[in-house]
This record gives C-alpha cells, sequence and structure tokens, in this order.
C-alpha cells in the first residue's frame, strides 16, 4: 500500500494500540484480554449471509477464466453493419422486404411492409481466420485473429428494458432478480479483499436500458450489489472523507470508533460488532486503494494513447483501461455499460453510414486496445472479455424513418452477432450464421441463457448448480433454460 | 484445529441440534409433517403435484397415489413394510444409475433424511396436510418452570421451550435500553432525552405500559410501519422501465400513514386496498387505498405491446396478493403447475381472472383527483368555485367573442403587439389553431370582466393544486375472458377460465362471480388458514428480528417450519381474537418479558443459538435503511417533523447521467424542512433507487418484498461516515453539544452521548470521547480552513460566538457517534 498515512497508521497502530489497551484495561470497566482479532476469529454467519462474503471460493469444476469484462453496448449495435455481411442485402437494397419474413412478428416501429436495406459500409476480410468486418472497426480488424464471434444469437425481447434484464437479470421483466455479476460474485467471491468484487461503468452520458437491476443483487444478500464506479467525483459513492477532514483525522475518528465499539461488542457479545469493525477497517483501506487504481495518471502515454484513454477524462475508452487495471488487481466482474447504439435513423446522430463509423471509433480503438494488453500482459488467459447488444437491427429500413434522409434500422430479435475473446475460447472462429438477408439464423442458433451459461461455464460454475434458494425454489441466473455452446470452447 | 474453525464447528452442531430436537417425533403427526418436509425437498421436484414434469408415473405428494402399484410392478411405498418398500431402496442405493434422486438433479439423502423416511414407512406412512393450509387452532398455554417470568402468553410458549432446551432467560434490560429499543421498534425514531427522562423518574407501576402507549400513540408510528408497506406494495414514485418516468401516487402513501395511525383493523385495511373501489360506499378514500395495486410498473418504451406489460401487472397483482396476505409462492404455478405446493396452473388463472378486468392497461389512468390530507374541505370549496368560474368565464367568452369580426375590421394595427399583427396577416380562414387561439386569447383580454374572470381561473387553478393532487386507483372496466396463458406467455393462450380460489386452502363455495371484494373477504375470513399467521410473522419479524416462519415469503412445503408452531398459532388467533387490532399485537409482543430481556449473550449462548431463534435474550439487530437516517436528524435536532405530502429531494450525489431515453437522474436537492424529512418521504425513482437506502439493504421495490436480508459492510461504513447527510447531522449534533452541553469537555461528551444513545456513558467511554476531542483539536487547530470548512459544509455558517476549530472538532466526535455500532443497532 502506497498512501503513506496507511503506512504511518500501520506503524502507529501496534505502538497506539498497546497504549490504548493499556488505557481501556485501567478503565473503569478493567477489560480483559477481549481483542478485535479474538472477536474477528469466531466466525459466526451474519443472517442470510456469512461473515466472509467474499472469500474466494472453489468453482464447480477446473475454470478456463478468473475474470469477467463484459461490454455491453446498449441499444443494440447494428450486426448488419459490422459483422454480419450480407452482399444478397446489398444487391436488394430498395426492394420490398417479403411479406412472408415479417408475417406476424412485431417490430418497435415498423409495420408489416418495409424497404431492405443494404450496408452503406464496406466490409472486408481479417486476419488468418479471415472474419468479415466493417469499415467501422480498423482496429478490432486487427486483433481479429483474437476473436471468437457468435453470428446466431437470438432473443424473445424487441424492445430495450426487457431485452437488457433478458441478458442481465436472466428474465426480461424488473422481478427482483439478481444480475449477471451479483451471481458470479455470489458464486466465487473475490480475490482482492480492498476491493469490490463486481464493479460497474457507465459512459455514454445515460444509465444503460437496463437501469440499476443491471447490477442490482436482487433477492441476493446486498453484498453482492455492484459497484457502480463514476468517471466524475467519488469512484464509489462517498469514498471521500467530508471536505475539510484529512485521512490523520480519519483515522484517527475510527481509531476512537473500534475502541468504542470494542467496549460494546464486549457488553452485548454480538458477533455482528466484531463485523462492523473490520468493514469499518475495510472501508478506510478502500478509501486509499480505490483511488491509486483509478487514477490513470501513472500509465504510460503510449499506452493511454493506444486505447484513446486520458487521465481524469470520462468515456468508455479510459472505462477499458480501469477494467483491465481491475482485473489485474483481482476484481472478479467488471461491466461496461456504453450508451448510444440505437440507430433509428430519427436524426444525424442515427445515421448508418459517417455516424456509425464515428460512433464506432469512440469503441472500437479502446476494445482493440483492451484485447492487446490483456495479451501482452498474459491476463488474456485468464480473462473473458464479452462484447455484445441487447439485440440486432433489421436488415430493412426502420417503418418511421424510411422515408427520411438517415439511414436507421429498426430492433430485431430474430439474429445478432456478438463476440468474446480470452481463456477457454477457439480464438479467430465464427459460430453460427444467418440466411441471405440476415434476417434469421440459419445454423447454430443461441439465446441469451445459453451465453450465460458459456460465460459461467468459463468460470468453472455450471449454470443449474449456481443457485439461491428463495421463496421456495432453486433460483438460478439462467431461470429455467441455458446449454453451454461448446462449439465455441477450446 | 484453528480456533475459528472450531467456533464454527460449534456453530453448525448448535443449528443441527436445533433441527435435530426437532427430528425426535412427538407424535405421528410431527413424523408425517417431518417426511413431507423430506419428500418436498428431496423428491418433488419429480414426483409431486405438477404431472407435467412427473417421472415415472410416481406422485409421492398424495397418500394413494404414493402407495399405489407403479408400472414397473414395484410399491414406492408399502405401510409397514420397509423392505417392500421401493423408495427406501432406491434412495439408499450405492448405483448412481439406480440412485434417487439422479445424481444430475441432487444429492443423496442425509442420513438423517433416510431416518425419517424409515421410520415414517415403518409407522404406517401416515400423511398429513402442510399445516399452514390447515386453519389456526388456539393452543392452550403450556406450564413452564417459572410463571412468575412471565407477563403474557408470548412467555409461556417461548419459556416452555427455553425449558425444554435447558436454557434461562436473560435478565431483563435496563430502562434505558427497552425504552430506546421499543420506540425504534414502533416509531423508526429514537425516544427524545425528555421522555427518556420521564420514563427512567418514573417508579409507579405500568411506567413501561404507559411509555409503549405513548409510542403507539405518535404520528411517527404510521410512518414507520407505512415503510414496511411500501416494501410489500414495491412502491416507487415513477413508472419503471427505461424511460422511468415520474408518477405521481404519493397520496395512496398518505393514506397509508394515516390509516395505521388510525389503527385502521387489518382485514379492513386490507379490503380496502384490494378492492376499497368496489366497496358499496367507495368514497374517495377507499379508492385511493387501492392504489396499492397501481404500484406495478408500466413500459412506456416506443413499440412496446399494452398487453403484454397489462399482463405483467395483473400477474405482479396476483403473485405480491398472495405473497402479502398468504405467504404463498403461488407465482411458480404461473408457467406450470406448482411443483411443491398444491397449486395447479389453472388455479393460477383463475385468480388471475379476479384481477383481469381493471380498465388500465399498462398506463397511469385510471387516476383520481383528490384532496392531500388536512385538506378535504378547502378541496371541496376552491373545485367548485373553480367550476363555477370557468363556466362564468365561458359565458364571459361566449358574450364577448361574436365582436371579434368586427373588432378585427377596425383595429389600429399600431397599437397591437407584434404577434397578434402577424396572426391579422393571415386570412382568417387559413390561420393555424394556435393562431386562431392566440388571436382570441387577446381579445377576450381586452373585456376587463372577462380578463378579470380569467385571473381568478388562474389564481383558483394554482390554490387547487396546493389543496389536491391525483393519484392512480383501480377500476373495473368490462370483463375479458381469461386464458391459461401456455407456460406463462400472454400470446399462447390455453383454455378459458372462470374466476376461482385453490381449493387446497379450502375456500368457501362462491355464490355469485368472484370479485376482488370477494377476494379479498375470503383473505381475512377467519377460516382463511393462512392470512392471520402471515401477518402476525411479519409483524414478529419486524419486533423480534426474525420471524417465527423465519421464509416469511414461504408458507408452502419449501419453506422453513415454524420455529415456535404454538406460539404462531395462539399469535394468529389472538390476532383474530383482538378484531385485527394491529397496535393491540403489537403491544402484546413489546410487553413480553421476551421482549424486555437484556440482548446481552455471551459466547456459550451465541454458538448454541447464533441466530438468536430461541429468544434466550433480547433481539438486537442493526436499524432498517430508513431508521439510520432518520435517528441521525432526529438526535443531531434537524429531522422535520411534517407529515405526507409529495416526495423530497435531500442531498444525493450528482451522477450525471440520464435515465436511458429519459431526463436526468439527478435532482435538485429540496429546501427547508424538506431537506430533512423522514426517509420515507424521498423520492424513489425506480431506476435509480436513493444510494444510501440500497446501501442499507432496503430493496429496488420493483416487485414486492416480504423480508429485507440484513448485511454488513464497507460500503455502509462509507454512508454513514461520510454521506453529506451524516455529515451535516454530526456537524448539528456539534452546534447542540457547544450550546447546550455545558462548559467541560467531559460534560459536553455525556450530552452528545446521551443524546445520541439515549444512556449515560461509562466513565471509560467519557474519556476515550474526550480523548478522541483533543486528538482532533490537535489536528485541527494546525490547519484554520479545513477547521471551518469541516464544521459548517453543508451546513452553513456557524453562530458568531462559535470557534471553528472547537465546532470541527465536536463534528468529528459526532461523526463517530453516529457510527457506533450501538448507534446503528437496535439496543
Amino acid at each position: 500500500m502506497q498512501d503513506p498515512h496507511t503506512k504511518s497508521f500501520l506503524q502507529r497502530e501496534l505502538l497506539a494500540r498497546q497504549t490504548r489497551r493499556h488505557f481501556l484495561q485501567s478503565g473503569s470497566l478493567g477489560l480483559g484480554a477481549l481483542t478485535l482479532a479474538s472477536l474477528l476469529s469466531r466466525d459466526t454467519p451474519a443472517l442470510g449471509a456469512t461473515a466472509t462474503p467474499f472469500a474466494a471460493r472453489s468453482p464447480h469444476f477446473s475454470a478456463k477464466v478468473k475474470n469477467v469484462i463484459l461490454l455491453s453496448m446498449s441499444g443494440g449495435p447494428s450486426h448488419l453493419d459490422l459483422f454480419d455481411y450480407k452482399p444478397e442485402l446489398v444487391k436488394r437494397d430498395g426492394e420490398d422486404c417479403p411479406p412472408s419474413l415479417m408475417e406476424g412478428k412485431p417490430f418497435a416501429f415498423t409495420g408489416s411492409s418495409a424497404k431492405l436495406l443494404g450496408t452503406p459500409q464496406v466490409f472486408a476480410q481479417h486476419g488468418q481466420s479471415g472474419a468479415w468486418l466493417s469499415a467501422a472497426l480498423p482496429q478490432l480488424a486487427q486483433v481479429a485473429d483474437e476473436l471468437t464471434f457468435i453470428k446466431s444469437l437470438v432473443t424473445d425481447q424487441f424492445n430495450h428494458g426487457p431485452a437488457e434484464l433478458l441478458l442481465y437479470t436472466g428474465i426480461p421483466r424488473t422481478a427482483g432478480r439478481p444480475s449477471f455479476g451479483s451471481w458470479v460474485t455470489y458464486g466465487l467471491g473475490s480475490e482482492n479483499s480492498d476491493l469490490p468484487s463486481f464493479i460497474v461503468f457507465v459512459s455514454g452520458g445515460s444509465l444503460p436500458s437496463v437501469g440499476k437491476a443491471g447490477w442490482g443483487n436482487g433477492f441476493l444478500p446486498s453484498v453482492y450489489q455492484g459497484v457502480q464506479c463514476r468517471t466524475g467525483g467519488d469512484p464509489v459513492l462517498y469514498l471521500s472523507n467530508p471536505e475539510g477532514m484529512s485521512r490523520p483525522l480519519r483515522r484517527i475518528g475510527l481509531d476512537a470508533l473500534g475502541d468504542l465499539n470494542e467496549l460494546q461488542a464486549q457488553r452485548s457479545g454480538d458477533a455482528e460488532t466484531a463485523t462492523r469493525i473490520a468493514q469499518y477497517e475495510l472501508a478506510f483501506r478502500m478509501q486509499a486503494v480505490v483511488p491509486e487504481v483509478m487514477d490513470l495518471s501513472a500509465e504510460p502515454p503510449e499506452l493511454l494513447a493506444d486505447y484513446g484513454a486520458e487521465a481524469g477524462a470520462a468515456s468508455f475508452a479510459n472505462n477499458c483501461l480501469l477494467a483491465r487495471r481491475l482485473v489485474e488487481k483481482g476484481v472478479r466482474f467488471v461491466q461496461l455499460y456504453d450508451w448510444g447504439w440505437d440507430f433509428h435513423g430519427t436524426n444525424p446522430n442515427e445515421d448508418l453510414r459517417e455516424n456509425l463509423i464515428k460512433r464506432c471509433t469512440q469503441m472500437d480503438r479502446p476494445v482493440a486496445a483492451l484485447i492487446r494488453d490483456l495479451k501482452r500482459r498474459g491476463l488474456l488467459e485468464s480473462t473473458l472479455v464479452v462484447w455484445m447488444g441487447e439485440f440486432g437491427r433489421t436488415p430493412f429500413r426502420e417503418g418511421r424513418t424510411a422515408g427520411g434522409g438517415y439511414l436507421g434500422r429498426d430492433h430485431h430479435p430474430f439474429s445478432n452477432t456478438m463476440f468474446m475473446a480470452g481463456g477457454g475460447l477457439r480464438p479467430g472462429t465464427t459460430l453460427g450464421a444467418t440466411d441471405e438477408l440476415g434476417f434469421f439464423v440459419t445454423e447454430d442458433a443461441v439465446g441469451p441463457h445459453d451465453v450465460q451459461a458459456t460465460i459461467l461455464h468459463l468460470l468453472g460454475l455450471d449454470h443449474t448448480r449456481l443457485t439461491h434458494h428463495f421463496q421456495g425454489r432453486d433460483y438460478r441466473l439462467t431461470d429455467v433454460s441455458g446449454q453451454v455452446i461448446q462449439k465455441v470452447l477450446a | 484445529m484453528h480456533a475459528s474453525t472450531l467456533a464454527l464447528v460449534a456453530a453448525i452442531l448448535a443449528i443441527a441440534s436445533l433441527h435435530a430436537r426437532a427430528l425426535e417425533p412427538a407424535d405421528s403427526r410431527e413424523l408425517a409433517r417431518q417426511a413431507r418436509q423430506v419428500l418436498s425437498s428431496r423428491c418433488f421436484q419429480c414426483h409431486g403435484p405438477d404431472d407435467a414434469a412427473r417421472e415415472a408415473e410416481l406422485r409421492l405428494d398424495d397418500r394413494q397415489a404414493a402407495l399405489a402399484e407403479l408400472p414397473s410392478g414395484s410399491r414406492a411405498v408399502v405401510p409397514g413394510d420397509l423392505d417392500a418398500s421401493a423408495l427406501l431402496e432406491r434412495v439408499t442405493s450405492q448405483d448412481p444409475q439406480h440412485r434417487m434422486p439422479p445424481p444430475k438433479v441432487g444429492a443423496a439423502l442425509t442420513a438423517t433424511e433416510v431416518g425419517v423416511l424409515r421410520e415414517w414407512i415403518g409407522q404406517g406412512a401416515q400423511y398429513a396436510t402442510h399445516w399452514a393450509y390447515v386453519a389456526p387452532v388456539r393452543p392452550a398455554l403450556p406450564a413452564v418452570t417459572d410463571p412468575a417470568w412471565t407477563v403474557n402468553g408470548v412467555d409461556q410458549f417461548i419459556l416452555a421451550r427455553l425449558d425444554r432446551e435447558g436454557l434461562k432467560p436473560a435478565p431483563p434490560a435496563d430502562r434505558a435500553t427497552i425504552l430506546r429499543r421499543v420506540a425504534l421498534d414502533l416509531t423508526g425514531l429514537p425516544p427524545t432525552v425528555n421522555e427518556m427522562r420521564r420514563f427512567g423518574a418514573d417508579d409507579s407501576p405500568g411506567a413501561y405500559e404507559r411509555a409503549v402507549d405513548a409510542q403507539l400513540a405518535k404520528p411517527s408510528f404510521g410512518e414507520r410501519w407505512a415503510a414496511l408497506w411500501l416494501d410489500l406494495a414495491r412502491y416507487g414514485d415513477s413508472q419503471g422501465y427505461i424511460h422511468d418516468p415520474p408518477r405521481t401516487i404519493w397520496r395512496w402513501r398518505d393514506w397509508l400513514i394515516r390509516a395505521l395511525n388510525d389503527n385502521m383493523p387489518y382485514d379492513r385495511l386490507s379490503i380496502e386496498m384490494l378492492a376499497g373501489d368496489l366497496l358499496a360506499n367507495a368514497t374517495a378514500s377507499r379508492r385511493i387505498a387501492t392504489g396499492f395495486h397501481r404500484n406495478t410498473t408500466n413500459n412506456t418504451e416506443g413499440g412496446a405491446n399494452s398487453e403484454e406489460y397489462r399482463h405483467a401487472s395483473v400477474v405482479d397483482r396476483v403473485n405480491t396478493t398472495m405473497q402479502v396476505w398468504m405467504g404463498t409462492t403461488i407465482g411458480c404455478a404461473q408457467c406450470h403447475n406448482h411443483k411443491y405446493d398444491p397449486f395447479t396452473q389453472k388455479e393460477y388463472f383463475q385468480l388471475f381472472a379476479i384481477f383481469n378486468n381493471t380498465e388500465d392497461a399498462n398506463s397511469e389512468p385510471p387516476i383520481l383527483e383528490t384532496a392531500r390530507i388536512g385538506q378535504e374541505e378547502a378541496f371541496v370549496a376552491v373545485r367548485a368555485l373553480l367550476d363555477e368560474t370557468r363556466r362564468l368565464l365561458d359565458e364571459e367568452s361566449a358574450r364577448t367573442d361574436p365582436g371579434l369580426a368586427s373588432w378585427e375590421a377596425s383595429v389600429d394595427r399600431a397599437a397591437l403587439p407584434k404577434e397578434i399583427v402577424e396572426v391579422l396577416d393571415v386570412a382568417a380562414d387559413k390561420r393555424s389553431q394556435d393562431q386562431t387561439a392566440k388571436l382570441l386569447a387577446h381579445y377576450r383580454g381586452l373585456s376587463p370582466a372577462w380578463s378579470a374572470r380569467n385571473a381568478e381561473v388562474a389564481r383558483l387553478q394554482a390554490e387547487l393544486e396546493r389543496v389536491s393532487t391525483t393519484t392512480l386507483v383501480m377500476k373495473e372496466g368490462p370483463l375479458r375472458p381469461t386464458h391459461v396463458a401456455v407456460r406463462g406467455n400472454y400470446r399462447n393462450l390455453g383454455d378459458v377460465v372462470e374466476p376461482g380460489l385453490p381449493a387446497a386452502l379450502d375456500p368457501p363455495t362462491a355464490g355469485a362471480r368472484l370479485d376482488r371484494l370477494a377476494l379479498a373477504e375470503w383473505l381475512v375470513d377467519r377460516r382463511n388458514p393462512l392470512t392471520a399467521r402471515v401477518a402476525v410473522n411479519r409483524l414478529w419479524q419486524e419486533i423480534f428480528g426474525v420471524g417465527i416462519v423465519e421464509t416469511a415469503e414461504d408458507f408452502g412445503n419449501q419453506g422453513e417450519p415454524p420455529v415456535h408452531p404454538e406460539l404462531l398459532d395462539w399469535l394468529a388467533t389472538e390476532y383474530q381474537g383482538l378484531d385485527w387490532d394491529t397496535k393491540a399485537l403489537l403491544k402484546l409482543m413489546v410487553m413480553s418479558a421476551t421482549y424486555c430481556q437484556s440482548s446481552h449473550t455471551n459466547a456459550e449462548l451465541a454458538a448454541r443459538d447464533p441466530y438468536n431463534r430461541l429468544l434466550a435474550r433480547g433481539p438486537r439487530v442493526r436499524l432498517s435503511a430508513e431508521a439510520v437516517r432518520d435517528q441521525a436528524l432526529q438526535v443531531s435536532g434537524l429531522l422535520s417533523a411534517k407529515l405526507y405530502g409529495p416526495p423530497v429531494h435531500p442531498p444525493q450525489p450528482l451522477n450525471g447521467l440520464a435515465a436511458a431515453f429519459g431526463a436526468s437522474t439527478d435532482w435538485e436537492t429540496s429546501h427547508g424542512d424538506d431537506r430533512y424529512r423522514r426517509a420515507l418521504y424521498t423520492l424513489w425513482r425506480r431506476n435509480l433507487p436513493y444510494a444510501s437506502m440500497l446501501a442499507f439493504d432496503a430493496p429496488e421495490r420493483s416487485v414486492c418484498s416480504v423480508r429485507r436480508i440484513r448485511s454488513n459492510t464497507p460500503l455502509q461504513a462509507l454512508v454513514t461516515l461520510n454521506d453529506p447527510v451524516f455529515v451535516e447531522a454530526a456537524q448539528a449534533l456539534a452546534r447542540r453539544i457547544l450550546s447546550e452541553g455545558g462548559t467541560s469537555a467531559e460534560s459536553r461528551a455525556e450530552f452528545a452521548f446521551c443524546q445520541v444513545l439515549l444512556r449515560a456513558p461509562q466513565p471509560v467511554e467519557t474519556q476515550r470521547m474526550v480523548m478522541l476531542l483533543e486528538q482532533a483539536r490537535h489536528a485541527l487547530a494546525e490547519d484554520a480552513g479545513n477547521a471551518l470548512t469541516l464544521a459548517t459544509k453543508p451546513l452553513g455558517p456557524l453562530p458568531s460566538d462559535v470557534d471553528a476549530v472547537e465546532a470541527a472538532a465536536w463534528t468529528v466526535v459526532g461523526n463517530v457517534l453516529l457510527n457506533l455500532d450501538e448507534t446503528l443497532s437496535k439496543p
């Protein structure tokens, strides 16, 4: 620990404790030999949680990765303009979409007829693997051989909120279910006792559609709540001491608090008091460790440039670099929500030509840099990077904007692309395919529960056994379905 | 073995012994209960009530079926014949291919579980209905070793169990402790120092009872218990899902506070919340009460299918009703027959049919305009006056308007505002609606009589807003046919069903069509086996920290059995006998000797009964999220006593984010009193609830929550150490200390301690506080600027006679006091 106050505190602590112990022993209560250590060693579980809820726990079976970085592109990026190249769709651009495809299917903003829209983006194949990527993703193109694509993703939700709820809580309702990261930390604990084990960043100026439910603990104990780190102000809520209170002064206060709490513990005999004493000490350590890990100023300028990050700024690029720093410290689950992928064509910002390229520059560079950086440090083997959005986009122009000047697509639950990189996968491969128009999945269809089951599997968790007993039954992230996608595994 | 491991093992053994004792069969009924518990948790998933999931045609939740010959020719259960019972052979088999449950489904049965089944089959394999589905029968009070210790029936049951366990009750808590405990429990706030003084000085008989009565009579009682109902009702000031737009339904919350303060009997309260609109005399108050089920979320996202979210709301209403009143998890039967409890999917949709006819469809309307509490007469008067003035204004308009054409022809345009000239430049038949309205308004305004009326309407409109609000209500519309939704999918509709009640709960045969009112009446019918038990268990959970049934949300086969079954039934029948008088029932609990015990424990007892289920000591648990905040404001003198009203915005850190597709999630902090209101008045945005509340285990309130799981985390420490709300409270406390606490450091420390903890400090505690004060002074004296900031931000400038270093040093002391474990806990 670099913090001078902590350091001097630790040295002072031994002396001061002895002095205070002496003080307390000579006090009118005549305290016995009850020490914090002896209180803590009692290890009585708190109600509904263990006293050490974040102690690293063994997975169900041998894990391929220890940590996950989940990149959640909020709004539903267009797979047809980024990954899933459809020359036939380009050829038939402007034709009526075959009614048989649309019949009986609900679309958010399109009726029963629509015009097909070929991608305005230029596609090319990249790397040894020959992965198709659009020109909007030049940096990802350079790491294409590290990526495992799934081009056969389907969902049954065509609205943002429910679709993200399904991906990140397992059911498409605000139903008080734990979030993905909460399940993982509940299952595996943390490898770092000074940092939260599930950390969330939000970029793009807006909360994701899933809202706080995306990192809520649901019915799990609230220790498993994701902690939303902020890029402005305190990175963790209320981390800073009140203005005017220095760290040494906080230490002085916490010493008194500890002593008075020990007296209380002595009287009440309640093990929760000892746990609370320990939590205040952990909070004090977090006050030193969190700002340090969040501070990018010590990173080499070349690396910052590679990510497109800037110390002190608030951006998705910064969040990507922070994600690497956090998994390096043993944080189990880092989730980055990035707002602004809902390209309907209702305004110039939602146009699939130049503006998609512009939007991608804020994502493409940092994600590619993250993968390179993890690989360079040997962390990619033990980390899983997942990139996905809540649904795909229609092969036709969105109903409201079809006559307008901006090219946009509607929400499309029937096909979508995602990619992963990291341990336990077959890099440079693609699973699944869609039809010639990119409308339906034609092989190896997988749904949100399958993706969840697969990510859990790579973490060494059996999704059917990662359960919590609540309201008379065992709940799990994958609800009542989910199959591990064996074909993407190494 | 390491000491901590030893302690853990001791704790586990203690828990095991609590249950092991329960496994000594008292009678065949108890044996049947235990056997059902084993079968339910280990076998029903594939061999239970759900015929769709049933394997090998074997059903074990029904005696006749369990004894029947199976297709294989064998019988699972042959009463009295262990060797012939295939069940025993399968659960004890060492062959993984043959063993039940299959390794993929679950682990092998434990020796204890096999023992229960062996004993049960040996004694005839008698089945008993699950205890919770049989109406409670009032048990006799058990004999106890020390009748003098008992105050009321509660104590008889608790002591009888302690006697059996060989445990003794703890000594009574001291007076300061018990008053602080009971005030926090009943009102969510600590007592005032004056109350404590009066109580401490009152040696006459009945002093404690009078103190309890005084707490029950406070308006803060209703606020404290309303907070519990906000969890049950999944209350929020926003509509949910992505835009999470605002919702105005706080008048329902105010109705609730008043009803609880008026001690509305629980049966009445229930009927009004579920079906107040269907009562013969559906007053505004009763219609407001139905807001309980209008707290469901709406999805306003573009393109969202209204029927999908209407269906989801009805599902939520069925599940919430059954959770809150029946403690059942019938929600499981939405997609398939319940796997553990006797509810079919058809029965689920029969309940659904009862709720399926209200007008709302993923929409805020129907809404009711109504008076704010205390403004009932003003509302009626203003509303009438406004309507009349509007009528007169319309008359005036009718008189004025015909002159418009001739005015237009003759008016001097140079004297007119530019925007009116612009309208006049457009030919009369070419003008837009807006333009016409603008012109008309200008022309009418030229008439003094019209202008006066118009101003009066505006004034009355503003006055109306001050005395009234709107709120969401339930309203029946045309009957909708209800279908079983196949696998719970609203688009995959199966058979049509009529409204009905689950057969297993022995409902009366209904004559007329079942509606919400009939359902509500059945729920509070004295023959209903669950309602009273579930209600008293919830109250018990609040008072004693854990319910008699720990799984307050599940009284079914998969729930925990009650730790004091007879006490639960005694309390349930007592509640009914008291005509559902909630304050009387709470009084019974807090008057008991059990409640008044000291909460201090020792290592031996803590190991024997770590969760204090047996109550050989008083309850000691961390305060609720609401109480943590409210107490800090109260002891520092900041708390506003204002009741009711629109939600408020206490300080919260800037988030800098918008809701998805929505408005900013940040708010402007409320001024004046509204900055310091009790926690339950804080605006509750479902997508981003108030952060410090979540840190202290408040649920997000997207769905009904009947039990908060208490946690103990560093993030909580950061809230009470650094959240400006708590810093401000420490600053206010410091100023009180300096003005009211005498002049010496010792007297001030004692004063501070008494303010926060309502007891005198031990000398050692005073000394430690004074030591802290001196250290803080020393640290702050070097930096006057920091001292001033620490003493004033955010509370504001210091009084002129107060020294900044002194105020800051006492702020440090106040901050420590507000963070003491004792402060954050019920004593």
